[in-house]
């Protein structure tokens, strides 16, 4: 159990600074990516229109991700989001049911993994409601009701990025500790693959989709 | 009988068990009898749908006491590991461990059993969509428990992380503080998310063509319903791992400790009021599927109302850490 809150860093002195990396985190992104480049490349190889297993998998998840995204927006603004949303989504299911296999941690394990999604979401949920309203438009959104409510919404507004991220984060790491914890004190008999199916498979696909959900509706209640 | 450092923490480490495991016991036994009884009225109703309602009862049971098993599982760590008594902040960072998890287990206790009950009435109106239901069920009991996993990652912090090098006198008022906001602040959101749920599953009963809608809107209502409880995992977060000076006076310990609490109860109201809010959406979404978006950005509108509060609290809990 010692393995518990062990993070591999690299540190590199960067002037008076330190910068550091997490190992764990970068290297099994790095093999998210690489699955999913893996899959894209399956999925659109060869197309055909009496698909094979791997294209109508690819096409299900495109087109209910299309689909839920036309009913989130609308059918003009809908394909210019709709690739990011559904990158997203497929990124994230990678990322947590990595850990599913030995020895491979979920990059969502590491609060930066989450964090900088959320950001990535919040800034362009922003600059789209910016370019759909204008600036002046944009800014009086903050003013309501009254103008000295401003301080408060701006403080609503970065807390929707703690709690989108917070929220994968929490998940995906109280999963993986009581996975850990339990298959610790029973020895690794029975309980590990219940509690996988459980935490990684069901929760990860769930808190995938709740992240991928939210930062849509950020998207649409700015863009409207 | 010499009380050295060791000796407290063992104290400390029986007395955070039994807190543990008394208090996550009373969410999910609440929940949990809620389920049996609204499965009794559904068989009442409807006597040939005994043996689904039975086994939906169950899964939903199940689901409800997950949040009592994590209880279950801190508590035997703290009876049954030897902590290193490094410092004598492992005395409040133990206990504070065994709060976190106990309080934080009442509400997804709680919350869990109301979809599952809810789920039972709707199989005898509706028993061809029991799959549907038992699904949208379980989405939606897993969910509620987020808000406990959130105390278990704070426990398990607070258990294993090394305070040996920190200054005692305020870190064991923070680590103690973690524990209050992370736990206290799980209660509304696990019952709000509960009530989220219940609403889904009756909207699936009544509108069977609308479930993914439901489905989706209800996922939307719990994630943001949880909101509060990320507050109170945030400022634990900050209270266990920001560095302070050594200082032997008491306020600044107190300001931190007060702004545990301060997160803590200022969150329960929050996340039971979001998730009045959000099932408000769901009901209504499952009477009029064709009005879906104003309802869903009302509801929005509402919850983020509901969510000032919550907000308030971070506001002067952070201010309590930062500025006091």
């Amino acid at each position: 159990m010692n393995e518990l809150g062990k993070v591999w860093q690299l540190i590199v002195p960067f002037g008076d600074y330190k910068m550091t990396f997490n190992l764990d985190a970068i290297l099994m992104t790095w093999i998210v990516i690489a699955i999913l480049l893996l899959f894209g490349f399956l999925a659109a190889r060869k197309q055909k229109l009496m698909p094979g297993p791997i294209q109508i998998l690819g096409e299900l998840i495109v087109s209910q991700i299309y689909q839920l995204t036309e009913d989130a927006l609308d059918k003009k603004t809908a394909p210019k989001y709709a690739p990011l949303i559904c990158a997203l989504f497929m990124f994230l299911v990678c990322c947590n049911w990595i850990g599913m296999f030995p020895h491979m941690h979920e990059p969502t394990k590491d609060l930066n993994t989450p964090l900088s999604l959320g950001l990535l979401g919040f800034v362009i949920a922003h600059y789209s409601g910016i370019r759909a309203k204008g600036i002046k438009a944009y800014l009086m959104e903050y003013c309501e009701p009254i103008f000295f409510m401003a301080p408060l919404n701006i403080i609503g507004e970065l807390a929707k990025v703690v709690s989108i991220s917070f929220r994968l984060f929490g998940n995906i790491m109280g999963g993986s500790i009581i996975i850990l914890v339990v298959s610790y004190l029973t020895f690794s008999v029975l309980l590990p693959p219940f509690l996988n199916a459980f935490f990684v498979i069901f929760i990860g696909a769930i808190q995938a989709f709740v992240f991928t959900m939210l930062t849509l509706v950020y998207i649409s209640v700015q863009v409207k | 009988m010499g009380l050295d450092i060791q000796t407290w923490v063992n104290v400390a480490a029986y007395i955070g068990g039994g807190i543990a495991m008394g208090f996550g016991a009373v969410g999910a036994a609440i929940g949990e009898g809620y389920t049996a009884a609204q499965a009794s009225s559904a068989i009442s109703r409807n006597g040939n749908a005994a043996g689904d309602v039975i086994k939906s009862m169950l899964v939903g049971q199940a689901i409800a006491e997950s949040a009592s098993i994590f209880a279950l599982v801190v508590a035997m760590i703290l009876l049954f590991t030897n902590f290193p008594a490094t410092t004598p902040v492992m005395i409040p960072a133990v206990f504070g461990a065994g709060l976190s998890m106990g309080i934080g287990a009442i509400g997804a206790g709680i919350g869990a059993g109301f979809p599952a009950g809810s789920a039972c009435i709707g199989m005898v109106r509706q028993p061809a969509v029991s799959n549907k239901l038992t699904t949208n069920m379980l989405i939606g009991s897993a969910v509620c428990q987020t808000p406990s996993i959130f105390a278990l990652v704070v426990s398990f912090i607070l258990l294993f992380t090394d305070f040996s090098a920190r200054p005692i006198s305020p870190t064991w008022a923070a680590v103690l503080g973690a524990g209050f906001a992370s736990g206290l602040s799980a209660i509304g959101s696990g019952i709000g998310g509960g009530i989220v749920a219940k609403q889904s599953c009756d909207g699936i009963a009544r509108q069977p063509a609308a479930t993914t809608t439901i489905t989706n809107i209800m996922l939307l209502g719990q994630a943001i319903t949880q909101t509060p409880a990320i507050l109170g995992l945030l400022v634990s977060f900050i209270l266990i791992f920001k560095s302070y000076a050594a200082s032997s006076a008491l306020a600044p310990a107190m300001a931190l400790l007060a702004s545990g609490l301060c997160i803590g109860f200022g969150a329960i109201g929050p996340g039971i009021g979001e998730g009045v809010a959000s099932s408000g959406g769901v009901a209504w979404v499952a009477r009029n599927e064709k009005h879906t978006g104003e309802i869903v950005r009302l509801m929005l509108v509402g919850m983020a109302v509901a969510e000032s509060t919550a907000i308030y609290s971070l506001v002067i809990a952070l201010v309590l850490v930062f500025v006091v």
